[in-house]
């Protein structure tokens, strides 16, 4: 097999945070380890076992109204696009303006270019959702607000981002759970690749409130944690779930002969992908990371790289029990036994879990490493988990630049994603 | 209709002129569906999407303004319009009322006339 004559690179950021709403900041929580983790209290009750979540600053939209949202005042975003939008649709805007001035893009320059797509993540707008259908009941179906539907279902993100920057290339919704950004990147690469579009914008968002968080307090899958310092603590001995997390981040990607045509300084090259599945569980990972291993595996070979190649990996570690052990066998089995001791970190801990989205913020956080030169490292980290034993993992951020790093993902019902990003 | 009691300060207002609120208050104190007027207005202004030409204009100025022709509206704006009416004053308008109202007259004097007859019916 030849490699693949199109190389893309990312050529644009744009952040929307709990770590910081913009690259300078989060490129400054990275590499001071600083987290954005705070208290929360959802459905006015104290008792919940949901003390702490990675939460968004400068904006409210905690409304079903979106008469009452507020955002930073620099960002545009006309009545015609609010009223269909979805709380985490607020933050994806942000994160596309942003993303495209980081690129030296207008939006006038993507507006109908039929070479230009749109790749989204979001698991849609549970909040939303539930308040027109209880606005539904309530009438008994005689009347409904007429953009209930594309404000809350699942693809709400792709719609109204796709109304609002005129998409004429392509658009498209990814919906795993929390690898589903990192599918979303994965197969804009695999187009760029196909000659079929010579620019994907890959966007990611959650919204954080009652409706997306709280029923993973059911499945006892959350922290119980109540110290934003410690409760986000991946292949910690001691951790005991996820801390929940909202915002988004957008990422330009093109191919190497676009963005040089403009002269932009690309971040980095995503250089390969690969994806798996589990064939396990609905919601727990493989006990032996089989899934997670492979997804590595078939990334490395993509991008024909070897396993020692590889100076970083930013792991989805979600401090979770169950995740985390699978994950760290898996890295054991790529890296350990054959001699690679990448350093690994999960930047979770500091931005908690924002389950769509996680894999392009995480894939952000990765370019931005490659080139300021810098790896993330695990503060929280206390006692590592015996199933880490081999496994590089400094607690403080290293000032040192990588050349080649991964960045895994893993969702619901096994699905597992992996990206290879190198230095330019 | 709604079997929920709507508030006489309902949210859906909370960030319109006061004028409008205390015309809405007004209509559900009295019942008198003249007062609902500066409401519908305030309503068109509000999901208008030429903003500009609705700006200072008064209910004489604006009776014959087109929603389509003049003032920008599409069909997903005017079903906005309809559905902010309808959950604001719990009645329920069907498709072919709305496509017989063109003007921001025509829309005033089709709202007074159905919370007349919700209130008769009452």
């Amino acid at each position: 097999m030849t490699a693949p004559a199109t190389r893309a690179v990312v050529t644009g950021l744009g952040f929307i945070t709990p770590i910081g709403n913009d690259r300078a900041a989060v490129g400054a929580s990275l590499r001071a380890g600083t987290p954005g983790i705070a208290p929360v209290e959802f459905l006015g009750n104290p008792a919940l076992p949901v003390k702490l979540a990675g939460t968004v600053k400068e904006f409210s939209v905690d409304s079903p109204r979106w008469r009452d949202w507020s955002w930073p005042a620099h960002y545009e975003i006309p009545r015609e696009t609010l009223r269909s939008l979805a709380p985490h649709g607020v933050y994806a805007v942000c994160a596309v303006l942003q993303a495209l001035a980081d690129a030296g893009l207008a939006p006038a320059d993507i507006a109908h270019d039929d070479r230009t797509g749109l790749f989204c993540a979001s698991a849609g707008s549970a909040m939303l959702l539930h308040h027109h259908v209880a606005a539904m009941h309530a009438v008994r179906g005689e009347r409904g607000n007429p953009l209930g539907v594309v404000s809350s279902i699942a693809g709400t993100l792709n719609f109204n981002l796709a109304a609002r920057f005129r998409i004429t290339g392509a658009v498209v919704g990814f919906v795993s759970a929390c690898a589903s950004a990192s599918h979303a990147l994965g197969y804009a690469l695999d187009e760029l690749r196909l000659g079929r579009l010579d620019r994907v914008i890959v966007v990611g968002a959650e919204e954080l409130n009652a409706e997306t968080l709280v029923p993973f307090a059911a499945m006892r899958a959350l922290s119980a944690g109540t110290t934003p310092a410690t409760a986000s603590r991946p292949f910690d001995a001691d951790r005991d779930g996820f801390v929940g997390a909202g915002g988004a981040t957008a990422l330009i990607l093109e191919t190497e002969t676009l963005a040089a045509a403009r002269a932009c300084q690309p971040y980095a090259e995503l250089a390969g992908w690969g994806q798996s599945a589990d064939g396990h569980s609905v919601a727990m990972s493989h006990p032996e990371g089989a899934g997670i291993r492979r997804a590595m595996q078939r990334a490395l070979d993509d991008a024909r790289v070897a396993p020692s190649a590889i100076d970083y990996v930013n792991a989805h570690g979600t401090s979770t029990p169950v995740g985390d052990r699978a994950e760290a066998l898996a890295l054991r089995a790529v890296f350990t036994d054959t001699g690679a001791s990448p350093v690994i970190s999960s930047t979770k801990g500091l931005t908690g879990h924002p389950l769509s989205l996680a894999g392009a913020m995480e894939a952000g956080f990765c370019a931005l490493a490659l080139a300021e030169g810098f790896m993330p490292g695990n503060p929280h980290l206390v006692t590592p988990d015996e199933t880490c034993t081999g496994l590089n993992l400094p607690r403080a951020t290293l000032l040192r630049a990588p050349r080649v790093v991964l960045n895994n993902s893993s969702g619901f019902g096994g699905s597992n994603v992996c990206h290879v990003l190198r230095v330019l | 209709m709604s079997p929920t009691p709507l508030p006489l300060d309902p949210p859906q207002l909370a960030r319109f002129p006061e004028e409008t609120r205390a015309a809405y208050r007004n209509f559900r104190a009295t019942g008198d569906v003249t007062a609902v007027q500066t409401v519908v207005l305030s309503a068109v202004r509000e999901h208008c999407p030429r903003q500009t030409a609705l700006a200072a204009a008064d209910f004489a100025a604006t009776a014959g303004l087109r929603l389509v022709e003049d003032l920008g509206y599409d069909s997903l704006a005017i079903a906005e319009l309809v559905f902010f009416l309808e959950d604001l004053f719990a009645v329920s308008i069907r498709t072919k009322e709305i496509q017989a109202i063109a003007t921001v007259g025509e829309l005033r004097g089709f709202v007074a006339a159905k919370l007349a007859e919700k209130s008769a019916a009452a």
